[in-house]
């Protein structure tokens, strides 16, 4: 009997939180906003704890390129870019700011990778990527010791920001070349990124700046801003 | 006083007053259980239905998409803010069901065993039949939401668990197994709830939930 108080308790408990999920209905697109800045820094930090920046990510064989699967998601337009005038800028808190043309850069080491695109929106491909290891550029460009992110503006307005971590993990390339072809237009020609560790939407085409800095800054990137989860690592 | 003692005097407090002496009992632990699985179940089904729309499994872009009603989240980035925090709440009240059976020993008369395989062959007791049905049910429940768990994780993490996409073969069969999970815990739920009707009525019922 003398258990009968605590389930009363439990009964009215059960009742209330029944209630408020019926009445939240209106209320819900505030809640999800509230979840998601009260789980994600935990979500994130189960991540960060999984991700080992030194390990890489297996590899697909080439016979296994989904070349149909790769959906093209473009945010605004298709920007137009003359590869001869094309600039890419690193700078931000670095020793050494640059400014590359596209021939300077393919004079760096060329990798390829074959791994999985995986998107937010659930659908994944496995695509071949060739390009320069952003390591190599980051460690041109001499950053100082207290960097921690980096900056990605693109061509056509986007911007996105990452851990400098995965930032520099050996399969983050600056792409130009997809599934042995030279990158198409489309898929943001002349550069953009490609890895096997972060969502789609971390993977900005049409780089033309890198900014190198030691704190983020309060717009985090074009998803982000609108409630997208920042650290999106796979 | 143990909780045997208790349901003594509450049989012979039922037989004084002329009721039927069998009342059913489950635990609080039972309870808690119980109602957190059912409310995470909800928020998981809900918004994993919103990350399902951005683009359906069977179909892509232009696959059918679930209507508003059954979504949590309002859109995309909302629906992954609700599923990826009821995922703590769903993969570890699991947990502590695990642990809590093992520590009390329930798993090994709580779940379905030979005897209730005997019963299906060998016994014209509709009773007894309805009863074994019904454990195999609630135990089959159990490899389906480990299922869940499993398949999830390989989704979330593909990198780092690589090798849970790899044993599905492909990432879209990933994906089917995944969402498989959703009717199969909605019909469980049907056949569940009626079963426990047909073996213990109303009262077996809400001595699930008060």
């Amino acid at each position: 009997m003398h258990q009968l108080p605590s389930r009363r308790r439990f009964l009215e408990l059960s009742g209330f939180s029944s209630l408020s999920l019926l009445l939240g209905g209106c209320a819900l697109s505030l809640v999800e906003g509230v979840v998601g800045k009260t789980f994600e820094p935990l979500n994130q930090s189960v991540e960060t704890l999984l991700f080992n920046p030194q390990k890489l990510i297996p590899e697909f064989p080439e016979s296994e390129i989904e070349p149909e699967a790769l959906i093209v998601n473009t945010y605004r337009f298709t920007p137009v870019i003359d590869p001869l005038t094309f600039r890419l800028i690193i700078d931000g808190e670095v020793d050494n700011p640059l400014s590359l043309s596209l021939a300077e850069i393919q004079q760096l080491p060329h990798h390829t990778m074959t791994i999985r695109h995986v998107c937010v929106e659930g659908w994944a491909a496995i695509v071949q990527w060739g390009g320069v290891r952003m390591r190599d550029l980051v460690s041109l460009a001499q950053p100082k010791s207290d960097v921690r992110y980096a900056y990605f503006e693109s061509a056509d307005g986007y911007y996105e920001s990452w851990d400098l971590a995965s930032a520099v993990h050996p399969q983050t390339l600056l792409a130009n070349q997809k599934n042995g072809e030279a990158l198409p237009i489309e898929n943001g020609a002349p550069l953009r990124l490609a890895s096997p560790i972060k969502l789609g939407y971390k993977q900005s085409k049409w780089v033309t700046r890198i900014t190198l800095v030691n704190q983020l800054r309060r717009s985090q990137g074009y998803w982000e801003d609108q409630g997208y989860e920042w650290y999106a690592g796979l | 006083m143990t909780d045997n003692d208790l349901g003594q005097r509450r049989l012979s407090e039922a037989q004084r007053q002329g009721r039927s002496p069998l009342i059913p009992q489950q635990s609080i632990a039972a309870k808690i259980f119980h109602w957190l699985n059912i409310i995470s179940l909800l928020l998981m089904i809900t918004s994993g239905l919103q990350i399902y729309n951005a683009n359906p499994v069977f179909g892509g872009r232009n696959g059918i998409p679930f209507p508003p009603i059954f979504l949590l989240g309002g859109w995309l980035a909302g629906g992954r803010h609700w599923h990826f925090a009821a995922m703590w709440l769903f993969a570890l009240n699991l947990l502590w069901y695990g642990v809590y059976i093992l520590m009390t020993r329930r798993w090994r008369h709580r779940f379905v065993s030979g005897k209730d395989i005997k019963a299906l062959q060998r016994t014209q007791n509709q009773k007894r039949r309805n009863y074994a049905w019904h454990r195999i049910t609630y135990t089959a429940i159990i490899p389906i939401l480990l299922l869940a768990i499993f398949t999830g994780m390989g989704m979330y993490k593909p990198a780092q668990f690589h090798s849970i996409v790899d044993c599905f073969g492909s990432w879209q069969a990933l994906r089917i197994v995944h969402f498989a999970t959703v009717p199969l815990v909605v019909i469980y739920a049907a056949i569940h709830s009626w079963l426990s009707l047909k073996v213990g009525g109303s009262r077996l019922v809400e001595s699930m939930f008060w």
